[in-house]
């Protein structure tokens, strides 16, 4: 059995470029993804050191999934893995005959279209939780005076503001990725 | 035509564009792909993402319909509201090209 190892990496759903290139960057060194565990474990196996494209896609949902991947192993890309509607495709860079043929969004249009399906599909449903459910338990809490509400309090505030640092922090990445791709008003 | 189509086609995307043109002909994605690139020599390149993402849109819109599947893979052909749709853009073009050489569009 090859070696494998695994390593722990948060990428958010706004990461999702530098998600490929660091996926790519292991190939390149000899790691060649197999699995990824939420919320960031990823386990690799030992191979040839290669240079290999990564590419994540986000598609619509209720795609015909058996047409969908047929069509991308025509392309040349191998799936290999999947989470929460991302696939994971990956293609070495020397099959490839040019720049455009290793991405699988090749034109402005559909890359914004992508963004704003990861936003719609996922970043409006967890601010929706947090703001229906997560705050108003919050707030609810609030109002018991023992020391033991009062720490839990405490542990709970840290983790509804990192929560709402990680809400800014997607919506302004999906945003500036929209711009980048000319899908700006 | 619906007006909603008209908006979202006219004008359309050069890869919409030319998926749709090969569309007068029964063909797969890739086939579909395959023929672009002879067509512009490897100018316009298309992408799986960008292939599955407009045959599925146009075909939800009306302008292709799945013909039948060969080898595991479903072919298309563009249907009349295409082929309007196609003369639109096509009319669109041959003004703009009759105007970039300084002539006055005659329809």
């Amino acid at each position: 059995m090859a070696e494998t190892k695994t390593l722990f990496r948060f990428f958010t759903i706004a990461d999702y470029e530098e998600e490929e290139a660091w996926l790519r960057e292991q190939h390149r060194e000899g790691w060649k993804m197999l699995r990824l565990y939420p919320p960031g474990f990823y386990v690799f196996e030992r191979c040839e050191p290669e240079d290999v494209v990564y590419r994540l896609d986000f598609p619509q949902s209720g795609i015909a999934e058996g047409d969908y991947l047929q069509l991308f192993r025509d392309y040349g890309w191998e799936y290999f893995a999947r989470w929460l509607g991302w696939m994971y495709f990956r293609k070495p860079a020397s099959e490839a005959d040019s720049e455009q043929d290793s991405e699988i969004l090749s034109d402005n249009a559909s890359r914004v279209k992508m963004v704003q399906r990861v936003a719609l599909k996922r970043l409006i449903p967890l601010v929706l939780v947090f703001v229906l459910i997560q705050l108003p338990n919050f707030l609810s809490l609030s109002e018991f005076r023992s020391s033991s509400a009062r720490s839990m309090l405490f542990v709970l505030s840290i983790l509804l503001l990192f929560e709402i640092g990680l809400f800014v922090y997607c919506g302004v990445k999906l945003r500036r990725l929209r711009n980048k791709y000319g899908g700006g008003d | 035509m619906d007006v909603r189509i008209k908006r979202v086609y006219v004008p359309m995307t050069e890869s919409a564009f030319y998926i749709l043109l090969c569309l007068r002909e029964p063909q797969h994605g890739y086939g579909i792909s395959q023929k672009i690139r002879e067509l512009t020599r490897g100018e316009v390149i298309i992408g799986a993402g960008t292939m599955y993402g407009t045959l599925s849109r146009m075909e939800k819109d009306g302008l292709i319909v799945f013909v039948r599947e060969e080898d595991k893979r479903k072919l298309y052909q563009m249907t009349d509201l295409g082929a309007e749709v196609l003369g639109l853009e096509l009319r669109r073009i041959d003004r703009l090209y009759a105007n970039s050489r300084g002539e006055t569009f005659n329809g």
